[in-house]
């Protein structure tokens, strides 16, 4: 009788046997196809990553370059924009309503530091002030409000003339002047300082008041002869004055005394008829 | 299939040198028609020679079977190794002569040429590569008188090859060779022996595939084939009895099974 059992095992590792070689050479072959493969599709993925990435950057560029989300951006701002003009009525409103009721109350309290809130910000801060002044209208004190927003107004005012007005400041700054020297000669005439009639003749002189520089700058000589630039102005005036031989005499004389370079200087352009 | 079925199949394939079992191929009856032929015509020695397992010894107790019906042939299936006593044989069996003492070469050629036959007897010795140089060349000067005809089988394997050559090219002598079967000759052979025993569900088993798996472990040699075929079927009754067939099918033989016999013979080294 034959030991089928103990045969079936020796069949069993026979078979074990024989299919190792050709699992080693399916895995073998495997890996070397999938080696391969790899390989070639190393290269392909690259250019396709890089034609992916090309494919990315130009649609990120057209994204930037888009001009819709700009658009809608510029709608969002507009929209931002007319929006607050819009929450202004309700506070205007609001202002006479109940300025109406509450006229008597007069108490305000210090709000300057809103002020100069507005004067620096930009609408999209007005907001927030407005949004601050609508919790006080909600509150019990609406009077304030209505006093800030009147303020407000003022303001604005204030500066559309100021804006419309800006050539004249030149005007403003004239008279500016003009009270200085006035100012300065007031303390000239209590102190008789040389320094200050000096000033005023130069600023007379930059004003074309060529007759009060020249007085002042006389004045000025008799005080103190050694000043050179009191002579330097009383030349100019009597060069602006027609008295040019006069103004020449005056600067020889001086340049004689003093060997003042600028003087010098002064006389060869009147000579030459470089100042006029 | 009862297990009676796969004893008999078993039984079948046990190696005997029997000229019944004998089984009839085209390739193996030319050789066997060129054979008789060959005693037929006044050759002195007639080699037949294969390697072993390739039915030189079927070829030459189907020849004794056939033949001694027509004419005296006498067949040594094993070797007389002493001179002497293959002597004392041969003047027995062909002369009918007793010798009690010893019978030298001289003594055994004279008795040849005393002798009266009426027909030239055929010896037919197997296994003749057992003999020694010695002997085999005294055995060529009997034949030389031809008064006694010899049927000798060598096996052939690079060596004997060889000698043969050197010990039969030279003499007018018909060598034939006998070879392995191919694979169809192999799956005739089978179904051949299974059916001339009755066995016919077993012979319906043995498909091309599982014929050429027989082919590939035995290389078409009978003997080995026989060996497994009888493993197998060994195998099949040891299944059948223990009721382990339905998992293994008894449609065509099973690979599985082929494999275990192998590794029980020692065809597969496992």
């Amino acid at each position: 009788m034959l030991n089928t059992r103990d045969l079936e095992e020796r069949w069993l590792r026979y078979k074990i046997k024989s299919y190792i070689p050709h699992v080693i050479i399916t895995i073998s072959s495997l890996v070397i196809i999938a080696i391969i493969s790899i390989f070639l599709n190393s290269g392909d993925k690259i250019e396709k990553t890089i034609v992916v990435n090309e494919k990315k950057v130009e649609q990120e560029i057209k994204q930037k370059i888009e001009p819709a989300p700009i658009k809608q951006k510029i709608v969002q701002v507009e929209k931002v924009i007319e929006e607050e003009p819009v929450k202004e009525k309700p506070i205007v409103l609001s202002k006479s309503t109940i300025s109406s009721n509450d006229a008597s109350l007069k108490l305000t309290p210090s709000l300057d530091f809103m002020k100069k809130m507005q004067h620096s910000s930009l609408p999209y801060y007005q907001e927030e002030t407005q949004q601050q002044a609508n919790l006080y209208n909600n509150s019990t004190n609406s009077a304030q409000v209505v006093e800030e927003v009147q303020d407000l107004d003022i303001e604005e005012s204030v500066q559309a003339s100021t804006m419309e007005e800006a050539p004249k400041t030149v005007t403003i700054s004239r008279r500016n002047t003009k009270d200085d020297i006035r100012h300065i000669i007031k303390r000239f005439k209590k102190n008789n300082n040389p320094a200050l009639s000096l000033f005023i003749a130069k600023k007379y002189y930059e004003l074309g008041e060529y007759h009060k520089a020249y007085n002042y700058a006389l004045i000025t000589n008799e005080i103190d002869r050694e000043i050179d630039a009191s002579w330097i102005i009383f030349a100019k005036s009597l060069v602006k004055l027609n008295q040019k031989e006069m103004a020449i005499k005056t600067l020889k004389k001086y340049i004689e005394n003093s060997h003042s370079s600028s003087a010098k200087i002064l006389l060869e352009e009147i000579v030459s008829g470089k100042f006029k | 299939m009862s297990s009676s079925i796969y004893i008999n199949s078993k039984n079948v394939f046990l190696d005997t040198v029997n000229s019944k079992d004998y089984v009839q191929l085209d390739r193996v009856s030319t050789i066997y028609q060129s054979l008789k032929d060959s005693i037929k015509k006044p050759l002195k020695m007639i080699l037949l020679y294969g390697k072993p397992g390739t039915g030189k010894s079927m070829f030459l107790t189907k020849l004794y079977n056939d033949l001694s019906s027509s004419q005296v042939v006498h067949i040594y299936e094993t070797p007389i190794l002493d001179e002497s006593e293959f002597y004392k044989t041969l003047a027995q069996d062909i002369f009918s002569t007793k010798y009690s003492g010893e019978l030298n070469f001289t003594q055994f050629m004279k008795i040849v040429e005393n002798s009266e036959l009426g027909s030239i007897p055929v010896v037919l010795l197997d296994e003749a590569q057992l003999y020694s140089d010695v002997l085999m060349e005294k055995i060529r000067l009997i034949s030389d008188t031809r008064t006694i005809k010899f049927v000798i089988t060598l096996h052939k394997t690079e060596k004997e090859d060889l000698i043969a050559k050197e010990h039969f090219q030279t003499r007018i002598w018909e060598s034939i060779e006998l070879e392995n079967a191919s694979s169809a000759e192999l799956k005739i052979y089978i179904q051949k022996k299974l059916m001339k025993a009755n066995c016919f569900d077993s012979a319906n088993m043995f498909t091309g595939k599982s014929v050429n798996k027989i082919y590939k472990l035995t290389n078409g040699n009978y003997r080995d084939t026989n060996k497994l075929l009888y493993a197998l079927f060994d195998i099949y009754s040891a299944y059948d009895d223990s009721q382990q067939l339905s998992s293994i099918g008894t449609t065509q033989v099973s690979n599985k099974l082929i494999e275990m016999s192998a590794i029980h013979t020692g065809l597969i080294n496992a």
